[in-house]
């Protein structure tokens, strides 16, 4: 089984309540640490305008490009569910590897806080909540239900198959486990 | 600590169902995750139907950060510096509670009970705890007291609903916008401000059934960027002339509803002979409105045909444009329309009105402990019931956006009362009304205040004495929602109040020992009161019948057979059940106005040039329009500090680069926005979103001026005016500035 997401891009007002709740549910300090953002893209000239918002998790990709960047080997994809983890006990810290992980990643899904060598922490999933039988907290606060999440294969037979959305390209290198419904223009 | 434990998770976390009481609209049902007395998590709503969980936004979901906050108010201050420097001292209940007795003794004696001013806002809405209800009772019991009148948000809409309805329920269940056909939003961002939980998703499950939605806003809101099939850009305060050219083009192809108007309406004629230019020699045509509303004629035109074919359509205006010097006729105007296309009372149609209120559970129906008697201070005066001249409402009160000159000026400025004391209580007007900078002249001026507040606001700063209060969390109460319900949520205590805190009716009884007042009547036990809350009113008495269940749930639903429609019982009956208007029908021409002989205040709803509009002359020294709409990651002021909620959204001006550039503006510049009034500081953001010729700043960041008198903080009202319209309405939207790129030290 392999887990992913689900955005509805037509449905997302851009609220950030799916940011707050994962800061709220994992105890992140407001800062650059997010393991959930929402990203802005506006485009044309008023008043031909198109704007569109889009969830930025970690994808828990089919082949995540940051799991063999990692020296140490700190990062994991999890046989059962497919979920990306890592183990901050073993990661060294963003100073001392230059933040590999980061590097690798195209979406920017490996997150530091602002203390000197601070160690990679990212979207895990809800991994707790995902044990107990529960969604993300992310998907449970969207007030328009843009958000779902559970198995890639059952997302794609309820939603479709649509990889890419406004402000999202589709990595053939890494895979992000994710469909889209996009916003049209 | 009396609590209701709602669940118990293995390892001795406890979840416990409760709410806010913020000055949203909201009340979201909470979980709230408590763990060796402490709250570790937010979760929301967990009914079963997850389409019809009331999810909280993001705001709630911060609340483990707001009740925690290192800010937080813990014990009593006293002052210890000059008026708004911010420097307090710690001083015991005892100590804090014995001065304020004093004081209010002292000023009783020496200058009466009309001297003693009661600021009272929204900042918390519950039925036990409120401070508003608990200070009414204490100070008309100590000889009464002075006050203000007018809602803030709102009194333009509530003069234009109790002009043509006399009603404030002109709202439909939310549930019933899946029925139209056609929904017009103007000037309405329920994305961002949250009018009923549920509202904006169900716009988008309107939208998804393939109803087509028309927004009009000289934004482009969040709310569009989901809904808008089609974005009607106007010049911000001009929305009536577009109204008003709309019935033209109805008049004029006869789209209208006659049948519907003689039945139900009454001075429909008089208003034609405005519109159709013969009152004042001028047609309101499209092409007319285009000159002062920037939408092109043929949009208007299109508009008004669509709006005329398709029924049911629901026109929705909001308050937000009524917040303004034009105030009422924006929604009179918009009531006059959904009158002449025959939408009133129709499912899936709309009577406009900006109130948006169903009669369940609403906040009108304020559940509280009533005062013994009526203020003596305000008794003997004549009645304002049924009248619509405002000067009736000023008999014994000021203007709530008038509040802070009449402070000032006293009886020398025509005010009925001199203050010697005063009390704020769930509010920051210093920055929440017009003109913050003249706030801050008064407040220092004012020779006593006590602020209860949980924080440091730019009000508080100006205190004598600072008492603490608890939060939502830390209380035993239960709320209504604002206008759209239909629910009641519980209020379960989760935690110990943090430091000394305690409830705004827990000062009150607290001071009523020190006063000596001993009728006075405590409700020390919280669970009894609530039950003689809940059994005080009839909707929530007939409603929750068992008040363990509803606060073991922390909710109760108002089953509702079909979704609310306003004035459904009048335009299915009108005979038996005429409206409460004098006429018994809908007053497009109102007699109660015309005796007024107020040429400001028209008996049919026009589009009328006041102040500080695009066309006012100032605009050659300030020529942008400054709106202040509600901002998503606070409830006006509260909140604020609040990091996780201040970094999703950062304060910024929203102007479109048009204007930008023409002054070297660049995005990401600091900026200086200024008029007569003030000056403030804050970050430019260039967005097509925005009119050229008008620029946002969200309402309800700090206030926080620089030696220089420069607001640092971006508090928007900085730069409004403490006026209003002839209805009543808060004019903060008309609102002229001049901005320019800020450096530092020049």
């Amino acid at each position: 089984m392999q887990v992913g997401f689900y955005f509805d891009q037509t449905r997302c007002i851009g609220c950030s309540a799916c940011a707050v709740a994962c800061k709220d549910w994992h105890d992140i300090p407001a800062g650059p640490e997010k393991w959930m953002k929402v990203l802005y893209n506006e485009e044309g000239k008023f008043p031909h305008i198109f704007v569109s918002y889009r969830i930025n998790p970690c994808f828990h990709c089919i082949d995540p490009v940051c799991i063999p960047v990692c020296p140490v080997g700190a990062i994991a994809k999890r046989e059962e569910d497919g979920i990306v983890t890592v183990d901050s006990n073993k990661c060294i810290g963003n100073e001392e590897c230059d933040s590999k992980c980061l590097k690798a990643c195209p979406y920017d899904a490996p997150q530091f806080g602002t203390e000197i060598g601070a160690k990679m922490r990212k979207c895990n999933y809800c991994l707790d909540r995902h044990l107990e039988g529960k969604l993300p907290t992310c998907i449970e606060s969207c007030r328009t239900r843009a958000l779902d999440a559970g198995s890639i294969e059952e997302l794609k037979q309820k939603y479709g198959s649509i990889k890419e959305t406004n402000n999202f390209i589709y990595s053939e290198r890494t895979k992000p486990s994710v469909v889209f419904n996009p916003k049209e223009k | 600590m009396e609590t209701q434990e709602n669940d118990t998770i293995d390892n001795g976390e406890k979840i416990i169902r409760t709410t806010t009481a913020f000055d949203c609209g909201g009340r979201c049902p909470l979980r709230v995750h408590v763990k060796d007395g402490k709250v570790i998590r937010i979760e929301g709503d967990d009914f079963e139907d997850k389409n019809e969980q009331l999810r909280a936004c993001l705001r709630c979901r911060a609340l483990r950060q707001y009740i925690y906050h290192p800010e937080r108010l813990k014990f009593p201050l006293k002052r210890d510096g000059p008026k708004g420097s911010g420097k307090f001292k710690r001083i015991s209940w005892d100590e804090a509670l014995s001065e304020i007795a004093a004081k209010l003794k002292e000023v009783k004696e020496k200058y009466g009970n009309s001297s003693i001013f009661l600021a009272t806002g929204g900042g918390y809405q519950a039925a036990l705890h409120d401070g508003m209800f608990a200070m009414i009772r204490l100070l008309t019991q100590f000889g009464g007291f002075s006050t203000h009148f007018g809602n803030i948000s709102s009194e333009g809409a509530v003069y234009a609903t109790q002009t043509q309805y006399t009603s404030p329920f002109v709202g439909h269940s939310r549930t019933d916008l899946k029925n139209s056909k056609l929904i017009i939003m103007w000037g309405w961002d329920p994305a961002r401000m949250i009018s009923g939980s549920d509202t904006i998703f169900n716009l988008i499950k309107a939208k998804e059934k393939g109803i087509k939605i028309i927004c009009i806003d000289p934004r482009y809101t969040d709310s569009a960027v989901v809904l808008a099939d089609q974005w009607i850009p106007i010049i911000p305060g001009t929305d009536t002339a577009m109204m008003v050219a709309m019935a033209y083009v109805m008049i004029e192809e006869n789209l209208h509803d006659q049948e519907f108007l003689d039945k139900y309406s009454i001075g429909f004629e008089k208003f034609v002979d405005y519109v159709m230019g013969e009152e004042d020699g001028i047609p309101k045509t499209p092409e007319w409105a285009e000159q002062i509303t920037s939408v092109p004629a043929e949009i208007i035109s299109n508009l008004a045909r669509e709006y005329a074919t398709t029924k049911p359509a629901a026109f929705m205006d909001c308050q937000g444009p009524a917040r303004s010097a034009v105030g009422e006729l924006y929604n009179r105007c918009a009531m006059t329309l959904t009158a002449m296309t025959g939408n009133v009372g129709k499912h899936g149609g709309s009577a406009a009105g900006g109130l948006m209120g169903i009669p369940y559970g609403h906040m009108f129906f304020a559940s509280r402990i009533p005062p013994p008697y009526r203020n003596p201070v305000e008794t003997g005066l004549k009645s304002v019931r049924g009248s619509l001249d405002l000067q009736l409402r000023f008999q014994a009160r000021c203007h709530t956006n008038k509040m802070f000159d009449a402070i000032l000026k006293g009886k020398g400025g025509g005010y009925p009362f001199d203050v010697k004391f005063a009390w704020f209580v769930n509010n920051n007007f210093l920055n929440q009304l017009g003109n913050t900078n003249k706030a801050a002249e008064a407040l220092k001026k004012l020779d006593y205040m006590v602020s209860a507040e949980l924080w440091l606001t730019p009000t508080a700063r100006y205190a004598d004495i600072v008492l603490p209060v608890t939060s939502a969390a830390e209380k035993n109460d239960f709320t209504r929602p604002w206008p759209s319900g239909p629910y009641f949520t519980a209020m379960n205590q989760a935690i110990e109040p943090i430091g000394e805190c305690k409830s705004d009716l827990r000062i009150a009884e607290e001071l009523a020992d020190k006063l000596g007042l001993e009728e006075f009547v405590k409700y020390p036990d919280e669970k009894k009161a609530l039950r003689f809350l809940i059994k005080l009113r009839e909707d929530t008495r007939k409603n929750i019948r068992n008040i363990n269940e509803f606060r073991e749930k922390g909710i109760h639903r108002i089953e509702i057979e079909e979704p609310y429609v306003a004035f459904k019982e009048q335009i299915d009956d009108i005979e038996n059940k005429p409206f409460k208007t004098p006429s018994g029908k809908i007053e497009i021409f109102s007699q109660r106005i015309a005796d007024l002989n107020d040429p400001e205040n028209p008996p049919i709803p026009k589009y009328m040039e006041r102040w500080e509009g695009r066309y006012d002359p100032l605009s050659e020294k300030y020529p942008l329009q400054l709106l202040s709409p509600h901002p998503k990651n606070r409830v006006h002021s509260e909140l604020y500090l609040v990091e996780w909620l201040r970094e999703v959204d950062p304060h910024v001006a929203w102007i479109n680069p048009v204007d930008a550039e023409y002054r070297g503006i660049r995005d990401g510049d600091e900026i200086l926005v200024y008029n007569d009034r003030g000056k403030l500081t804050i970050k430019a953001w260039l967005t097509e979103r925005i009119i050229p010729g008008a620029i946002s700043i969200f309402e309800g960041a700090w206030y926080d001026p620089d030696e220089n008198g420069i607001d640092r903080g971006g508090c928007v009202n900085t730069l409004t005016k403490d006026a209003y319209s002839p209805g009543g309405a808060s004019a903060l939207k008309s609102c002229l500035v001049e901005i320019k790129k800020y450096n530092r030290g020049a």
